[in-house]
């Protein structure tokens, strides 16, 4: 049986990684997991310099779901670069780094700073954060921006490079062409999904930030959709997430036209939930008489 | 090191309206547990509710190899883990940094406040075991003399207790800050705390003004309880100068009384 995959140049021994930001560095997690038996493990968002983050309360919980406002804590490349990685190295799994910035140029720096970075398989571009040079608006809702990122980034690394699509947006599909025209290897979607919660005793917002991202079951049809659409439109592979908290669930995003899928707020509940996924669909495909996971990709789109 | 273990319920009792009780058997868990640690448990087996919630470890009994939790219904995961009276929990733990007990910190007053009590019986178990009960001084504030939590248990440790109600129902009528300001006269070497957030920042500037060094335990909403998510966030002093977040679920719960910023 074979369950590997080519996500745009990432060999992954199995379609499984962790989504950004829900995993730390991956090591916060071995005492429940063997890291190993992952097929990639995507890191935390990380910028040029060492950020603070957001004042708490940074989550809430919601129906089947959670908002969270963490505001993109992180130690900075040069610490991720020089003394996270080489620790995750030794794992012998790739970790592919998810970068962030509040300019085209920091996306760059970030970028050039893990090029040649041993244990880095590739970038995950997050183009949902806020462009502090064009007045808050987020790079992941202009696909001029947006093209611009992937463009810089592309330019300064010899790195696959995945370009994660936010769902903010009215035309998801239109986003997906202007980036793979822009040279994206791969891309990955979807992002949280903006929301508010007001805290009705004390007649204010819960989050610190007011404003969090959604992400949990109650997203998955929203990010199940988007992989379709996107599936249908662009030619390039699709690293799908959202709500994905069982083997089913991961199928569901692989059916639609994911090559590989990312466990994010699952893990929160199941800190096993990755590998127990990675099993989930193994059994699957032999049960249901696939030997090759590829074969699956897509497939509801053929049904 | 923490573990995730499906632990069997072995007991569940209401020490007190709207307050439950469970203890579990988890033999690996109570042996490597210490004081202020907590336990992530997740409360229902759907998605609503999903995120486990935090409970503290409430007391120990390494040789039975059960573990206890006491905790106040508040919404809904707390109301499904009341209603867990046998069965099996979902578990991780134990998670966190907990109190640091020994030597220099034998002349120590214990101050808890509400369901605050409830990680300080452990921290209790734990000085009644290093010998030094008598010299403990134990401060417990409720609503009213119905609501105390841990004083028989804590009383049957040997520790001295003093209450304080807020409608003066039992011991004394006011907050219990206001029998730690008596107990700081006596110059105590340590100071323990665990309660309501009020409290606590009455608590850690009354030691700063008295120069005296505590623990305290601080809440803050977890998302993974193993510092991946960075949801935890807690302001604290850096020793070497300036402000910045620490993860509670990692770095504390249990912070030093001058670290935090209230
Ligand atoms: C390290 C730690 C140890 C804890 N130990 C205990 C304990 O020993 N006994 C006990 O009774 N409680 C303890 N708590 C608080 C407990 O986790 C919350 O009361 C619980 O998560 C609420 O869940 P719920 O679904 O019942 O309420 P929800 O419906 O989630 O919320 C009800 C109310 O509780 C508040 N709340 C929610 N989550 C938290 C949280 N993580 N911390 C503080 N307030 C929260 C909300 O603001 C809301 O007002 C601890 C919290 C932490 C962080
Ligand atoms: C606490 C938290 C932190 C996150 N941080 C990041 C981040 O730094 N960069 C990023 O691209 N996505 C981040 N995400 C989004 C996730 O990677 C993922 O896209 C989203 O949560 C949907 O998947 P899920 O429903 O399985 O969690 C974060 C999500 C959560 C819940
Ligand atoms: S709860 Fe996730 S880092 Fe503390």
């Amino acid at each position: 049986m074979n369950t590997s995959v080519n996500l745009g140049g990432i060999k992954m021994k199995n379609p499984v990684t962790t989504a950004s930001g829900t995993f730390g560095f991956g090591l916060e997690y071995q005492p429940y997991v063997d890291l190993q038996r992952l097929g990639a493990i995507i890191v935390k968002g990380t910028t040029p310099k060492p950020r603070a983050g957001n004042p708490p309360p940074r989550i809430v919980e919601t129906p089947s779901g959670m908002l969270n406002a963490i505001g993109l804590q992180n130690p900075g490349v040069e610490r991720v670069a020089g003394e996270i990685m080489p620790r995750l190295a030794e794992l012998g799994v790739p970790v592919i780094v998810n970068i962030a910035g509040d300019t085209v140029e920091d996306y760059a720096l970030v970028a050039r700073r893990l090029d040649g970075v041993p244990g880095v398989a590739g970038l995950e571009i997050n183009i949902s954060c806020p462009n502090v040079k064009k007045g808050g608006i987020q790079f992941g809702s202009d696909p001029r921006t947006a093209v611009e990122v992937t463009r810089a980034v592309k330019s300064v690394t010899g790195l696959p490079v995945i370009v994660k699509l936010s769902p903010n947006v009215t035309d998801l599909v239109g986003m997906a062409e202007a980036v793979a025209e822009a040279g994206a290897d791969a891309l990955s979607m979807i992002n949280t999904l903006l929301g508010v919660v007001i805290d009705v005793d004390r007649r204010r917002p819960v989050l610190g930030n007011i404003t969090g991202g959604l992400s949990g079951p109650a997203v998955r049809p929203v990010a199940v959709r988007a992989v379709w659409q996107v599936y249908r439109a662009v030619s390039l592979p699709i690293l799908g997430m959202g709500g994905i908290m069982t083997a089913r669930d991961a199928l569901e995003f692989i059916l639609a036209g994911a090559t590989a899928v990312a466990v994010g707020t699952a893990n929160f509940v199941n800190p096993r939930a990755t590998v127990e996924i990675v099993e989930g669909i193994e059994t699957y495909m032999r049960e249901n008489g696939f030997s090759d996971i590829s074969e699956l990709v897509g497939l509801a789109h053929r049904a | 090191m923490s573990q995730l273990v499906q632990a069997e319920i072995t007991g569940h009792a209401e020490p007190v309206p709207g307050v439950s009780r469970i203890e579990f058997y988890a033999p690996g868990l109570a042996r490597a547990a210490g004081p202020g640690q907590f336990v992530h448990v997740r409360c229902g087996e759907g998605s609503d509710p999903l995120l486990r919630r935090p409970i503290s470890i409430h007391a120990v009994d390494r040789q039975a190899g059960t573990v206890k939790i006491m905790f106040q219904v508040v919404g809904k995961g707390t109301a499904w883990l009341a209603r867990q009276k046998k069965g099996l929990l979902d578990v991780m733990g134990p998670l966190g940094r907990g109190f640091t007990t020994g030597q220099t910190r034998r002349n120590c007053v214990v101050v808890g406040g509400g369901i605050g009590a409830a990680p300080l019986y452990f921290l209790l178990q734990e000085l009644a075991r290093e010998g030094c009960a008598r010299q403990v001084k134990v401060l417990l504030g409720a609503r009213n003399a119905g609501r105390l939590l841990i004083k028989e248990e804590t009383e049957r440790l040997g520790f001295a207790v003093r209450v304080a109600t807020d409608d003066g129902s039992a011991g004394h009528g006011g907050p219990v800050t206001e029998l730690l300001s008596e107990e700081l006269q006596a110059n105590p070497g340590f100071i323990y705390a665990c309660g309501p957030v009020p409290m606590l920042r009455a608590v850690c500037g009354m030691l700063e003004s008295a120069g005296v060094p505590g623990e305290v335990s601080v809440e803050e909403r977890m998302a993974c309880g193993v510092g991946a998510c960075l949801a935890c966030a807690c302001r604290v002093r850096e020793a070497a100068g300036g402000e910045n977040y620490r993860r509670t679920c990692v770095d504390g719960p249990v912070f030093a009384a001058e670290e935090v910023v209230w």
